[in-house]
């Protein structure tokens, strides 16, 4: 828990909005090199004691994430359609808790490959798409990514794919345990020829700067970890930051705007305490962290008179171009058990199809990895494409669990400039403030490589001797937890909303790092290069900090 | 190695015998804390409904053994779905209790319109329930029921249903807190992770 209690009035030299992925880097980094730093946080703080093995509380209460009853929004699929709110889910889903998403997250710790940041160098432009190249490559990310597995701790084996990307460390921790899905998957990669490898995980393998190891529980995909062997913010940046002393983390506190004065800075932040009481909070600077979605909210919802389309948005496009991943994947069930509920969710990734290949005659790309990433209930309610709806069909499909995974493929998304958050014109939230509103439609090049990476998924299940394989339906994407691209990063001001260092081209005081400074989507499992940003943009932020040049 | 036979709350309270105390200091640093954070796992004994009348659970009671009957193992009339479904209506799945009345009395009032003779779907013989249910399962009360039929197996039982972990065994389930590999058949036989020829993991064998 935070040791420094800011005091009401007193000016802090960063305000963090949000606590997660990047927040949580953030903070620690700041508070590290000597700033007073406030982080804020929607939801509350919670330990390992907190957290259960409760799949209704988690994937259906919304035990830890924003609830569609509090934090209600809207979904059309285009601008011409109305927008509703769906039956009993918000589009957009996050945790809301400190340590934001890091906490249920499946901790896939992928890095982008060389190839992501100049796809459109490469490719070219592409009908119906913004595809951009990042201002920044791989090569400046690479000490970053190194920097994240080594201070938050992941496990995996360096070199093992030969299409791991050039590293400068190893993995400061060895793979966890293979699991039957892993070995299966691997089994039918080498048979075709490709180059299953052990994954990257964010959970430790052994004790690690004295968290302990992994108990293989299997309780990682949207539950928080309750032996702090998943290397989230919560367990990991969150407390060396307080340990600093010079950090607050304010939990159950929800920023709902951003103050300016006539110098078009920022000022600090407005707030809702934990008792709905507004507040404000003077800094000498802000960063949002708060996600792809909760960020250009919070944009979009500070207009002032100086910046009437929202802070920060004077290219227009803060909210535009957001992607979640495709996927693709299939179940199947095998000879024998693999009691796939046991450990992590997964062990094994095939990257053979990572770059797109204009071959194929579409854009795309994607990684495939072995899981079966939900427990009993939720597996249950969706084993597979054609689960039967009742009876003895049903049950017999059920008795399959212990027998069962899937092999998962994880694609991109293209950035689609009407694709977005903006704010719903009419819905409000428990606390007053204008709700999201989503505007989404795959590319049909998502479609396509969607379908593509689930035949290679089912080929791969085939040659591992499978019994029995069931395709789940490919269709246009009404929601997702990769909340990518939404404040894009940029070179050109009238293109993008924050430059190579993370600081918005329009409020110099004003930075924003998280899932929405993405360009393109990679190809799933984002965290890893969120938190590599965080760590990148901290540091800049820093020494322009000590140059006063914020 | 099998897996240690421990329960989460015998994990939690550090007395399993199969972890060694080294090993939970080693691993685990919280436990003290989170040994009063146990939650019991122990079946719920089931007392009388709070949302449903006796009629309308005898009705959703049998949509339940329709949906998830009995197999090689028990269904849902022994994980106790149906009072997972009541529970959930009177308490955590409140907001949807109007919708879901809605939704039974047309179920039932359609039932009783077919089948005169038989009137009330629960003492229909079961050959005549599954031909109804044929007729009604894309309406969105037989969706509605078919989703708490299956929350009711398999969810926590502290909710109502999964009654002694019914739900969870007749899947193979085991409700331990702590595994140790290996996990199945296929990783219980692996030979290791070997390198790709040329890669700079070659040389590094790898579980």
């Amino acid at each position: 828990m935070s040791s420094k209690i800011f005091k009401p009035g007193e000016m802090v030299d960063f305000v963090v909005v949000g606590s997660g992925s990047s927040g949580g880097v953030m903070a620690r980094e700041l508070s590290q090199a000597g700033f007073s730093v406030l982080v804020f946080e929607q939801g509350p703080r919670l330990d390992a004691a907190d957290f259960e093995h409760d799949e209704l509380k988690y994937q259906y209460l919304h035990g830890i994430t924003n609830s569609p009853l509090d934090s209600p929004q809207t979904f059309r699929k285009d601008a011409t359609a109305t927008a509703l709110r769906p039956d009993h889910a918000n589009p957009l889903v996050y945790a809301r808790i400190v340590g934001g998403s890091s906490n249920h997250f499946t901790a896939n710790f992928w890095r982008l490959h060389p190839v992501d940041f100049h796809e459109h160098s490469l490719l070219g432009d592409i009908p119906g798409a913004a595809l951009a190249d990042w201002p920044i490559s791989y090569e400046e990310l690479e000490p970053y990514y190194t920097k994240v597995e080594w201070e938050v701790g992941v496990s995996g084996l360096a070199g093992s794919s030969p299409f791991d990307p050039p590293r400068s460390r190893p993995y400061p921790m060895p793979p966890v345990p293979v699991k039957s899905s892993g070995v299966l998957m691997e089994l039918g990669g080498r048979k075709l020829g490709l180059h299953p490898y052990p994954a990257p995980l964010a959970i430790t393998s052994q004790v690690y700067r004295g968290r302990p190891a992994c108990v293989n529980c299997g309780f990682c995909n949207g539950f928080g970890c309750e032996v702090r062997a998943k290397s989230s913010s919560l367990y990991t940046m969150i407390p060396e930051a307080e340990a600093t002393g010079r950090c607050e983390v304010r939990s159950s506190s929800y920023v709902y705007g951003v103050g300016v004065n006539d110098k078009g800075r920022v000022t600090g932040v407005h707030y809702f305490d934990a008792k709905k009481v507004e507040q404000f909070q003077k800094a000498r600077a802000v960063v949002i962290c708060a996600n792809g979605a909760e960020t250009p909210k919070l944009l979009l919802n500070s207009k002032s008179n100086r910046f009437p389309d929202g802070l920060a948005n004077s290219s227009g496009i803060v909210g535009k171009h957001l992607m979640f991943n495709q996927g693709g994947s299939v179940h199947a069930l095998f000879e024998h058990e693999l009691n796939e509920y046991k450990s992590v969710q997964v062990t094994r990734v095939i990257h053979d199809f990572y770059n797109s290949d204009p071959k194929r005659g579409f854009y795309g790309g994607g990684g495939i990895d072995s899981r079966i990433s939900k427990g009993p209930a939720d597996w249950a309610l969706d084993a597979g494409g054609d689960l039967p709806l009742w009876g003895p069909a049903l049950k017999e499909r059920l008795e399959g669990y212990t027998r069962s995974m899937v092999c998962a493929g994880h694609t991109t998304s293209l950035a689609v400039p009407t694709n977005s958050v903006s704010i719903d014109p009419q819905l409000k939230d428990a606390w007053g403030v204008p709700a999201m509103r989503v505007t989404y439609k795959d590319h049909p090049d998502d479609l396509k490589i969607a379908a593509f990476m689930q035949d290679r998924a089912a080929e791969i299940m085939d040659a591992a001797g499978a019994q029995k394989i069931w395709r789940t339906s490919i269709s246009e994407l009404k929601g997702s937890v990769h909340l990518l691209g939404t404040c894009r990063m940029g070179n050109d001001p009238t293109r993008s909303v924050v430059d190579r260092y993370n600081r918005t081209h329009d409020v110099p005081n004003l930075f924003l790092c998280d899932g929405s400074s993405l360009v393109t989507s990679g190809r799933g499992q984002p965290t890893l290069t969120i938190e590599a940003l965080s760590f990148r943009a901290a540091h800049h932020i820093g020494e322009a900090a000590r140059r006063n040049e914020i | 190695m099998a897996s240690p036979s421990t329960t989460r709350r015998e994990f939690l309270l550090g007395g399993s015998s199969g972890l060694t105390a080294a090993w939970l200091g080693a691993n685990w640093p919280v436990i003290a804390r989170a040994a009063q954070h146990a939650h019991h796992t122990a079946a719920t004994t089931p007392g009388k409904f709070v949302f449903l009348s006796p009629t309308q659970a005898a009705d959703i009671e049998a949509l339940t053994v329709q949906i998830v009957p009995d197999g090689k193992t028990p269904g849902a009339r022994a994980a106790n779905s149906v009072y997972f479904i009541d529970q959930a209506m009177a308490t955590f799945f409140s907001w949807r209790g109007a919708e879901f009345r809605a939704g039974l009395a047309q179920f039932q009032s359609g039932f009783s319109d077919a089948h005169p003779q038989a009137a009330v779907f629960a003492m229909a013989d079961a050959q005549t329930q599954a031909a109804w249910l044929h007729s009604v399962e894309t309406t969105p009360f037989f969706g509605t029921v078919r989703q708490l039929t299956i929350l009711g197996m398999f969810a926590d039982p502290k909710y109502g249903g999964n009654a002694g972990g019914e739900g969870w065994k007749s899947i193979g389930f085991e409700d331990q807190h702590v595994f140790v590999p290996p996990f199945g058949y296929y990783d219980a036989h692996y030979q290791g992770f070997v390198p790709y020829p040329g890669s700079p993991a070659a040389g590094a064998k790898q579980s």
